[in-house]
């Protein structure tokens, strides 16, 4: 048998009672490394707002109420339900309040301080000082965005141990306050990137004093609604999580939601990007990818409709006109700025312009300018409608149909009528203005509803002041008023607004729009690459160096090895 | 000392146009590196709009503007990469330090690590602020916070450093420190354009001056060379034994002399032409018996120079 001597079992002790703190600090300094290392790669916005908000009074004050209204709404609310705590449902009560507590910095504060930062930024002058580092609009955007989110996670963090407590006294699933919680912050950031946007919009004193109010008016409405919805979710029973529709919907409004979210980050990016930029492409890209979620949606419905006999088989023609009708509004809106875009393309954007002949084929509706503007407004619109006519064409056996198939082709024809017809006159209106005044994107946009607006008020006024046609009713005076005439022959059928005559004479006039718009159209597809300049490649060069070449066989290494190549 | 003849700013038919006023008009010059460049002109010459348009602030509404061979207009993101810009004011942030200020600015021009902490050191050396690096910077004085913002301009250590004003409200300790910091600047082989209202200043530390007015460059060189192209009069002192009367009289017949006057014993004469149409003049004097004792002529300084060059007019 042998014996250890207690000697060694002593210095073995030693060198454990060392290790362990040894092994300790090590993994703490890796840890710190990790951190360092995060850091360093951490949006330098991120940094540098997240150092003013934690020594910020605003911050302190929102935080120690949130933590009071939590505290008394426990002890309140604990003294209310007294001894039922023990045996009712009474998480539900208690988890409203702590949303609401919750929505105070979520859907109010956090986003005005996302606008105010950026605001602030014009207001100290130190927004020239940030442009004019190497930070890209876009990080800038996403510097601020992230500071917001961090301030949203410390409250939410705050809160946390509140709604943890309701779940222990009964009456409420994780999975429905997984869903709040989600709702919350997913919702605070949509109103973080919206006051962002409008933040970069407003420049100018005076304006950023009225979106302001508007802004706050607006937070607080979110906060109001934010409270309904929590307490609808609540009270109206439980949400059914197992039913398949629930996460088709909700797959569904997160592919709205990430489409928009991305939308608006490109739009606030643009908006405080240097001019030569290429600003435009990056909203057209974001602008497609709604359209192709649209499209998938509108078509997964209606297959959803013509397969399960059980939701009626009924409403496609009606599906196809609200997606038609949707689309055809989305489009206008869109086109309206995509029209009033500058038609100057700066040297910095002609250098990045597609070059293949394919590649000018497919891509060019992307460069920025207001003709290709109009044209990615309209082949947009015109792919839908298309498919929107194709679906009716395959659709049209489909029995108990709601709306006539011809109705909906001729709703979907118009649709598309009036907003090529509209976008079209607009632009022409916009470059005449051009030749005599500078006229910017928010003047264009406004022009466009103003015409819209002259097109539907003109004949309804006249009309109304009609003796003759007072009462009669929709006639053809009104073949310029698209909400009218569209809302008509989806109620009442093509016979109701003497659809023939409509069907010819409004596509007629898009046309003839279209047709007027395009030779500027063209000469802005037309614009070729310029080459980059020397010193441009040169830098570029310098900045990320060709790898070198290496050798592909062995003759070449042994060529390398005896000096020849 | 001007360095190697390489334009590392370089100005071309710049025009900026806001609505009917021309705030800069079909200017043209070069920088090279190494040089020290003031820009001179009244309030509202458009010093700043041209500044604004070089630091990427602002576009023109015609012609370019390069810095080291890149164009302000399309490639701001390498312009900035090599351009520090000192405005005349100081953004002010709250709730922050002088470290974290300048450490902000090193992260947003892409420092990191060992370099950033290195950066942020030598421009708090150069700056002399190495003492203040926990105050907040709402508390700062006037001559603190250009000091800091001329750090903030060097952090990353650019090429080409645009000054604008950074002398101004500043008392006169703070003036010479500041002047020392450009020399040193200059000694670094960085171009540096700096625009002040206090030419004496200017004269002191720049190679080469450019006068604008109304928005248009009137003249650019040094001061010697603007003064000998702008300003051929000059004042000249003589002093001579005999009886100054006959040499007033004797100044007064001859057509390059415009005024003469007898001041303490002098003769005080405005003289029309340069330094050899002086020489001339003193030869003349003595072939003609006077027995001069002194002959001197009055050095043109920036602000003589300014003065004759500008009008005072401002849009």
């Amino acid at each position: 048998m042998t014996t250890v001597p207690p000697t060694t079992i002593t210095e073995t002790g030693a060198e454990r009672a060392e290790a362990a703190p040894t092994r300790w600090a090590d993994a703490w300094q890796w840890l710190e490394r990790r951190l360092v290392a995060l850091t360093e790669r951490a949006n330098p916005i991120l940094v540098k707002e997240t150092r003013q908000a934690l020594k910020s009074r605003q911050f302190l004050v929102t935080f120690i109420i949130v933590l009071i209204g939590c505290w008394v709404v426990s002890f309140v609310g604990v003294a209310v339900v007294g001894p039922q705590i023990y045996y009712a449902a009474s998480g539900p009560g208690l988890l409203i309040f702590y949303y609401a507590i919750l929505a105070l910095p979520l859907a109010l504060i956090v986003p005005y301080t996302a606008f105010r930062s950026l605001a602030a930024e014009q207001e100290e002058q130190t927004y020239d000082l940030l442009s004019i580092t190497t930070l890209g609009s876009r990080q800038i955007v996403t510097g601020k965005l992230l500071s917001a989110t961090v301030q949203m996670l410390v409250y939410l963090c705050a809160v946390s141990p509140c709604i943890a407590f309701t779940f222990l006294l009964r009456g409420v699933d994780a999975l429905t306050t997984a869903m709040m919680l989600a709702m919350a912050v997913l919702g605070s950031l949509m109103l973080c990137m919206m006051a962002l946007l409008i933040g970069a919009v407003a420049r100018a004193k005076h304006t950023q004093i009225v979106t302001s109010v508007a802004l706050v008016l607006g937070l607080f409405g979110a906060f109001v609604g934010a409270i309904s919805l929590g307490t609808a979710i609540l009270t109206g029973g439980s949400v059914v999580f197992r039913e398949p529709e629930f996460w088709v919907i909700a797959f569904g409004l997160m592919m709205v939601y990430v489409t928009t979210f991305g939308l608006l980050r490109a739009a606030a990016a643009a908006q405080i990007a240097f001019v030569s930029e290429n600003r435009s492409t990056p909203l057209r890209r974001w602008m497609m990818a709604q359209q192709a979620c649209f499209a998938g949606w509108v078509g997964g419905v209606l297959y959803a409709f013509s397969v399960y006999e059980s939701l009626g088989g009924g409403p496609l023609s009606d599906v196809i006109i609200a997606g038609g009708a949707m689309a055809s509004f989305y489009w206008y809106a869109m086109g309206a700025m995509l029209t009033g875009e500058w038609p100057h393309l700066s040297r910095r954007v002609q250098r990045s312009l597609p070059q293949s002949t394919l590649a000018r084929a497919l891509l060019s509706l992307m460069n920025p300018g207001p003709g290709s503007g109009y044209l990615f407004a309209v082949a947009n619109l015109t792919t839908l409608v298309l498919a929107g006519l194709a679906a009716l064409w395959l659709l049209d056996a489909a029995a108990g149909t709601w709306t006539p198939i011809e109705t909906a082709a001729c709703f979907l024809v118009l649709a598309w009528s009036y907003v090529v017809g509209f976008l079209g006159f607009g632009r022409l209106l916009i470059n005449l203005i051009r030749r005599w005044a500078y006229v910017p994107m928010a003047a264009a946009f406004l022009l466009h509803v103003i015409l819209l607006l002259t097109a539907i008020g003109v004949p309804t006024v006249v009309q109304m002041m009609s003796r003759e046609y007072r009462n009669a009713g929709y006639t053809l005076l009104q073949l310029t008023n698209p909400v009218w005439t569209l809302a008509e022959l989806w109620d009442r059928g093509m016979a109701a607004v003497e659809g023939e005559i409509l069907i010819l004479a409004t596509p007629a006039l898009a046309v003839i729009a279209l047709l007027l718009n395009m030779r500027s159209v063209s000469t802005e597809l037309l614009h070729h690459r310029i080459p980059v300049p020397i010193r441009v490649a040169e830098d570029e060069a310098a900045l990320h160096p060709a790898p070198e070449a290496r050798p592909t066989s062995p003759w070449e290494l042994d060529d390398d090895a005896n000096g020849t190549v | 000392m001007v360095g190697a003849r390489r334009p590392l700013i370089e100005v071309r038919r710049l025009h900026r146009y806001f609505g009917p006023t021309k705030a800069v008009y079909d200017m043209s010059f070069e920088v090279y590196a190494g040089e020290v460049f003031g820009y001179i002109g009244p309030n509202g010459a458009g010093k700043t709009t041209s500044m604004r348009i070089l630091s990427t602030l602002d576009e023109p509404t015609y012609g370019d503007a390069f810095v080291d061979g890149f164009s302000v207009v399309d490639d701001p993101d390498r312009v900035r990469r090599r351009l520090g810009f000192m405005p005349d004011y100081f953004g002010t942030y709250q709730n922050m330090n002088v470290a974290e200020y300048l450490d902000f600015f090193a992260r947003a021009y892409g420092l990191r690590s060992y370099q950033r902490r290195a950066a942020i050191d030598y421009a708090m050396e150069f700056t002399l602020l190495e003492t203040l690096a926990d105050k907040p910077i709402n508390g700062l004085s006037k001559g603190m916070k250009q000091r800091l913002s001329l750090g903030r301009t060097m952090i990353h250590d650019p090429a080409v450093l645009i000054l604008d004003e950074p002398a101004a409200g500043l008392d006169p300790r703070a003036r010479i420190e500041l002047r020392e910091m450009i020399g040193r600047l200059a000694d670094h082989n960085k171009t540096v354009l700096v625009s002040s209202h206090i030419l004496t200043e200017l004269a002191e530390m720049c190679h080469r001056v450019g006068i604008i007015e109304q928005g248009r460059l009137l003249a650019v060189g040094t001061v010697q060379e603007i003064s000998s192209r702008t300003h051929t009069r000059s004042e000249v002192r003589l002093r001579v034994l005999s009886d100054p009367a006959v040499l007033i009289n004797y100044l007064q017949a001859r057509s390059d002399v415009s005024s003469v006057a007898l001041r303490a014993g002098q003769v005080m004469l405005t003289h029309d032409g340069g330094p050899e149409e002086q020489a001339t003049l003193l030869r003349e004097l003595i072939e003609a018996g006077f027995p001069v004792v002194e002959f001197g002529s009055k050095t043109k300084s920036l602000e003589d120079v300014f003065m004759h060059v500008t009008e005072g007019r401002v849009q």
